[in-house]
């Protein structure tokens, strides 16, 4: 879209007035001056900034632009899987610690916790896998909690929920509400239209208001035949595509073009599932022949039909023809991958101590980010601080 | 209340000093009394006679299998209990709520610490279970079916992430541990059995005497020796070993053993100063001992081993002479008196030295001796198939013919794991094609030993270069610990290779190979895997 020079003013002239109404009773020129420039000195309006958690535990926040680090906040308790989730704002992280248990929100332009749940409760021991996700409007953050009743002398399996907590809460928030789901629930994501999408053996989408539950895409319950079709198995170990809206998760599996178990004839698939947070449109496919292994895809904001993979290469795919574009290979293993907005700059981070940066056309390394300590299974996120 | 504990526990341990003084029902009471004392401050009493713990009560386990369960008590749950106090109860529960001999058979491999064993239990349990840990695990438990489900329940709090695995995630993996494999347990592996409930009627033997053990030792060979046992308490013996090794290497040793269940016999010994364990059964009419001994701090270093205490042969060693041969040959055993006939087609030369425990003979076999096996007499005992005569070895067998050593060191927390190769020899038998079911097996026969890369891969990253190094015994150990960054992406020193022994036999040189992968350290590693 072409705008002419009078729009343009407008536009921007509209933006700074609701930027000072939104301020509300603060000091309305200050912040109509400074917005969208700093908070708390950070690069704000929409910047862009990629965060990881290192053992033993640390939040760390990288700045795209310098592709320097630019702050480190202690985690209470010990490392846990280095889960990130983020305020739509770009302001508050949400990490998973204490070995799955117990949930902090930083606010990351000063590392200030300003939100804080511990799970387990009694003698009910609660684990999150992976699963955290805010809702669109920031007021909720939602995990599937995994309950264990332990009782003197054995221990007793409870069903698995989704937890409501409300953000505004604050410290030693408890859920609002829970409501029954799956068991195998690792990542979760929210819609646009406020449902909580469910990744585990099959996609479901959960309304947190009411605890109804509707089928996004069956995989383990596929409808597909089994002589020709192996059900899938996803490691769904990350949770990302924020810089896209979307909600991706890869699956393997293998159709038999032949007799069942004939693997001569057969394709080893990488297949995913991609939902549209803001529309909610469900895309599957198995194109990706499973020549590497890959943790997650991201995808290119500027085609939609290129993914990238990262495990011990960094591999670009057109996943609407199949085709292997471009392999890089990488110097260790990485379990996580991410990028810019833009859709210039790949981050690849996970297991070791350094994140390596790669440009996204040619997939050459650019340059590596060392940090204290091994990220692990540590999520890479994307926050566009607003 | 910890100091109630902690008061509790020294007055325990004196008590226990006298142990060696009181009767088996004061053992018993004791023990009952400790568990009282320590456990039930979590477990509870049900008030029923026969089971009057509650989950304590249901659980019928080995000796290793009751020690690991209360060691992780204390880790785990705060139990506090003396040294002392805690092997009463090992020994009590173990003793009342064991498993018969018939009920380990079979997997006794996994007390043994036998390295490169590969199991095969049904589809079910192999997928469920045992991608996890061992199979025999399992099986060398009895449980009820309440107590089997508790487990898996204990698997949901203990390991959560145990639904997500590969191979768990992609199935209602805890649906189907509790609904379909929970019953199969309770049924092939049930807490009351008929096994069970006739062993402990059963008058168990007493152990005590000269009993004369066969062995082998990787890197010092094959071994006799004598093994004294004094009974010191109910149940425990002190050790005293005297023997050599087949090239003449004396050895000597002392220790203590307890004999758990009236036959689970578990020895510590120190033999020229390297500690060892016997992890050994004892036969029902108290005649035999069998099992495995091992280093204790190097359980790859060990090897088969039978102990008997009546007239009996325990090995011919070699246990092969080929046609128109002439060599020394020694057999090892009990009592050893009378004439030594080794079976047709053999002479007896000489008998270079005899005592009851070893007679070293002198035996030739005759150009046109049958291809086969002998049975071996020295007086009115004989060992059947003790000794082959034999054309030319047509093959050779590795063994274990699949292995795994891990990398260590390195001044890393946790040591090398080695692996350790014999060579057995076959004839072709009566067919003269090798690899056929009438092959004659002629027992482990001296081999030089060489790597290879397994595959391509192997080759192109020059994993023979990293991986490790195998000595003129057989033995492999692995590479340094750690990143190495003169390799691909700095990988560890890890590799896949075969293993090549090749035994000499007249002018020919015949080959066997297995397959050994050298992989990175077990960060954890349980008293049973």
């Amino acid at each position: 879209m072409k705008l002419t020079k009078i729009f343009k003013h407008a536009v921007l002239a509209s933006t700074m007035g609701a930027a000072a109404m939104l301020a509300g009773c603060h000091n309305a020129t200050t912040v109509a001056e400074s917005a969208p420039a700093t908070i708390n000195g950070m690069k704000a309006g929409g910047h862009e900034y990629i965060l990881t958690v290192t053992r033993p535990n640390q939040l760390h926040i990288v700045d795209t632009e310098t592709n320097q680090l630019v702050r480190t906040c202690d985690v209470p308790g010990v490392f846990g899987n280095g889960g990130i989730a983020m305020s739509p704002d770009g302001r508050i992280a949400y990490v998973m610690t204490n070995k799955w248990e117990d949930i902090y929100g930083f606010d990351i332009t000063n590392c200030e916790i300003k939100f804080s749940a511990k799970q387990s409760y009694s003698n009910v021991q609660v684990k999150s896998f992976i699963s955290m996700a805010v809702s669109a409007d920031g007021k909720e953050l939602y995990t599937v909690q995994n309950p264990v009743r332990k009782l003197t002398d054995r221990f007793e399996t409870m069903e698995p929920r989704l937890a409501v907590f409300n953000t505004a809460d604050g410290l030693n928030a408890k859920p609002a509400r829970t409501f029954p789901v799956d068991r195998r629930i690792t990542k979760i994501g929210s819609m646009q239209n406020g449902e909580v999408i469910l990744g585990g053996g099959d996609l479901k989408a959960i309304d947190p208001k009411t605890g109804k539950v509707r089928m996004l895409k069956a995989l383990q319950n596929w409808d597909r035949a089994p002589d020709k079709w192996v059900p899938p198995d996803a490691f769904a170990m990350h949770t990302m595509g924020e810089h896209v809206g979307e909600f991706i998760m890869p699956y393997f599996t293998i159709r038999w073009n032949g007799a069942p178990g004939d693997e001569s004839k057969a394709d080893f698939l990488w297949g995913h599932v991609r939902i549209d947070t803001k529309t909610g449109e469900v895309e599957s496919i198995e194109t990706v022949p499973f020549e590497f292994i890959v943790f997650n895809w991201v995808t290119d904001p500027n085609d939609k039909d290129i993914l990238y993979g990262s495990f011990n290469q960094l591999s670009k795919h057109n996943v609407k023809t199949g085709e292997t574009v471009k392999v890089q290979p990488m110097d260790h293993t990485y379990y996580n991958i991410n990028m810019t907005g833009d859709g210039k700059t790949i981050y690849i981070g996970g297991t070791s101590s350094d994140i390596s940066i790669h440009d996204a056309e040619t997939l050459e390394k650019i340059g590596s980010i060392q940090l204290t300590g091994d990220m692990s299974t540590a999520d890479l996120r994307l926050a566009r601080l607003k | 209340m910890n100091n109630n504990k902690t008061t509790r526990a020294l007055l325990g341990t004196g008590a226990l000093a006298l142990a060696g003084l009181v009767t088996l029902p004061a053992q018993a009471a004791d023990a009952e009394r400790i568990i009282r004392d320590r456990c039930l401050s979590c477990h509870t009493e049900t008030g029923e006679a026969a089971t009057p713990f509650s989950r304590i009560s249901e659980q019928r386990k080995t000796p290793e299998g009751w020690m690991m369960t209360i060691s992780r008590m204390q880790q785990q749950r705060g139990l506090v209990i003396s040294p002392e106090e805690k092997r009463a109860v090992v020994k009590y529960l173990a003793d009342n709520q064991g498993l018969a001999p018939s009920e380990t058979a079979g997997l006794r491999y996994l007390l043994e610490k036998e390295p490169n064993v590969v199991e095969s239990f049904d589809q079910l349990l192999q997928e469920t279970c045992v991608r996890c840990h061992s199979g025999a695990r399992i099986a060398l438990q009895r449980r009820t079916e309440d107590e089997w489900k508790n487990l898996i329940h204990f698997h949901m709090g203990q390991f959560p992430t145990a639904e997500l695995h590969a191979g768990a995630r992609d199935r209602a993996w805890f649906d189907i541990a509790l609904t379909n494999v929970a019953p199969k347990l309770a049924k092939d592996y049930p807490f009351n059995s008929d096994a069970w409930n006739s062993w402990q009627k059963v008058i168990k033997k007493d152990l005590t005497g000269g009993w004369a053990m066969h062995g082998y030792v990787p890197g010092k060979g094959t071994f006799d020796a004598s093994l004294h046992a004094t009974k010191t308490a109910n149940d425990t013996y002190a050790l005293v070993l005297e023997g050599h090794y087949a090239d003449g290497t004396p050895l000597a040793g002392k220790g203590r053993a307890v004999v758990y269940a009236g036959y689970e016999w578990r020895a510590s010994l120190t033999i020229d100063g390297v500690k060892v364990r016997q992890v050994l059964a004892a036969s029902a009419d108290g005649n035999s001992l069998e099992g495995r001994m091992f280093e204790r701090d190097d359980e790859i270093i060990g090897g088969s081993v039978k102990a008997v205490k009546g007239t009996a042969i325990t090995a011919v060693t070699p246990s092969y002479i080929k046609r128109g041969e002439r060599k020394l040959l020694t057999i090892s055993g009990n009592n050893l008196k009378g004439n030594v006939k080794l079976g047709s087609g053999l002479k007896l030369l000489n008998v270079v030295s005899r005592d009851a425990n070893r007679v070293v003979v002198l035996a030739e076999a005759s150009k046109n001796a049958a291809v086969g096996s002998n049975t071996v007499k020295v007086g009115s005992v004989s060992a059947q198939g003790a000794l082959a005569v034999y054309d030319t070895v047509a093959r050779v067998e590795i063994t274990p013919s699949d292995s795994i050593a891990r990398i260590g060191g390195a001044g890393g927390p946790i040591p090398k794991q080695k692996s350790a190769y014999r060579a057995v020899g076959y004839a072709a038998g009566a067919d003269g094609k090798p690899g056929t079911e009438d092959d004659l097996r002629l027992g482990y026969m001296p081999a030089a030993w060489t790597l290879k890369p397994f595959d391509e891969i192997a080759e192109h990253d020059n994993d023979i270069k990293y991986a490790g190094t195998i000595d003129k015994d057989g033995i492999f150990t692995p590479g340094d610990a750690g990143l190495n960054p003169e390799r691909k992406m700095s990988t560890n020193n890890v590799g896949n290779l075969s293993v090549v022994g090749t035994v000499v036999d007249g002018g020919n040189s015949v080959q066997g190979e297995a397959h050994l992968l050298v992989t990175v350290q077990k960060f954890v590693k349980p008293v049973i895997e």
